[in-house]
């Protein structure tokens, strides 16, 4: 499957189906993933994984889900840095997202509130120099049905320099 | 290509050809990228691209004027910084990409989260049909003069300028860290 095949296919909702994820699966589309550009090639991320056996702390905070991936970034340096780090860590969720895609596992991106608590995130073992960057819920995706409505094309915002 | 090859192919480009840049193709990738970020807005985001040799040397001229007047710049001799501004001039296109900010800290970390998924999809896109990038954060861009030229408001903030350009050769790759080193699993609490 090329790249824009897969356009028409991310705008439809996610349905997560009752079938595990297994860590192989997702170490495998990281492996890939990390090929994300990243400023310095500081390769600012590292990931922890639970499932919905394990993670019962996320109960309350998240979504159900088969599986969960919290993708953390490095957080050092100046400002400038963090937001450069930031930046390549999402470039990398990206990547996963569409991988994750061609293999038929859904994925929900979410930054919530929470997540910049730092006596919440401690205790996923998120330390002093990390930012929780986002969670990622992961399971198979439903076969969607032929009438769930399209992605509706909005406007560019695209605009010449001077104009 | 499939997805996975064009990822790990991809690589940034640091110098390019002089072939022009079609623009009807940056905005055929843009809208594609956009296709695969359908949790972005309408009005959270916005492109500006110069993709002439004025507009480019407009922008370059606005990237240089606070360097040119600042104490280092005067330090600088004149054809040392002409050299500066031809390596940049001389790129044949440029998107300069901005994000709205929103109420609080968290939407506006999401909607920032979402343009950079967006720009990584564009480089991919621009990947698979043979047009090189490179995503620019240098701090020197960071200042007034640039902002003005740009028309950045006060509401948005910058992400990033996506040099771009045709090339002859593809740079070596460099080694990524296997993300099993990176890699914790959470053993929940036993119930
Ligand atoms: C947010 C972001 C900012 C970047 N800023 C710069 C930059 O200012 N200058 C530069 O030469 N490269 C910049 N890069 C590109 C990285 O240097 C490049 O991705 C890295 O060297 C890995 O090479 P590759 O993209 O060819 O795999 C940036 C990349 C990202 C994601």
């Amino acid at each position: 499957m090329t790249l824009s095949d897969l356009a028409g296919e991310m705008g439809r909702p996610v349905h997560f189906i009752d079938r595990p994820v297994s860590q192989q699966l997702i170490l495998e589309l990281l492996n890939c993933a990390v090929w994300a550009p990243n400023d310095g090639l500081r390769e600012p991320w590292r990931f922890i994984f639970t499932d919905r056996r394990n993670g019962q702390e996320l109960r309350g905070l998240q979504e159900p889900a088969p599986a969960y991936l919290l993708v953390v970034a490095k957080e050092e340096g100046d400002p400038h840095i963090q937001e450069e780090d930031f930046a390549a860590v999402c470039c990398l969720i990206q990547n996963f997202r569409l991988l994750a895609h061609e293999k038929g596992l859904g994925v929900r991106w979410t930054l919530h509130e929470w997540m910049y608590e730092r006596s919440r995130t401690v205790t996923f073992g998120v330390g002093d120099n990390e930012r929780l960057a986002a969670v990622l819920e992961i399971g198979y995706n439903a076969v969607h049905s032929e009438g769930e409505p399209a992605f509706t094309e909005s406007p560019l915002p695209f605009e010449l320099l001077g104009n | 290509m499939n997805v996975a090859d064009l990822i790990m192919e991809r690589r940034s480009i640091r110098k390019c050809t002089t072939r022009p840049v079609e623009q009807e193709l940056v905005v055929e990738l843009l809208r594609n990228a956009l296709r695969l970020q359908p949790s972005l807005e309408n009005g959270s985001w916005r492109a500006v691209y110069a993709g002439t040799p004025e507009a480019s040397k407009e922008l370059t001229d606005y990237i240089y004027v606070q360097m040119t007047e600042s104490k280092l710049g005067k330090l600088i001799p004149g054809k040392l910084m002409d050299v500066f501004k031809k390596r940049f001039s001389d790129i044949p296109a440029h998107l300069v990409v901005m994000a709205a900010k929103g109420p609080d800290r968290p939407s506006s970390d999401r909607n920032y989260a979402a343009i950079c998924g967006l720009m990584q999809s564009f480089q991919l896109l621009g990947w698979e049909r043979g047009l090189g990038m490179l995503w620019d954060t240098d701090p020197f861009l960071y200042h007034e003069g640039f902002f003005q030229g740009i028309g950045l408001r006060e509401d948005e903030t910058f992400v990033g300028i996506l040099h771009l350009g045709y090339y002859d050769k593809v740079p070596k790759s460099r080694r990524r860290t296997p993300a099993e080193r990176k890699w914790t699993v959470l053993q929940g609490s036993v119930t």
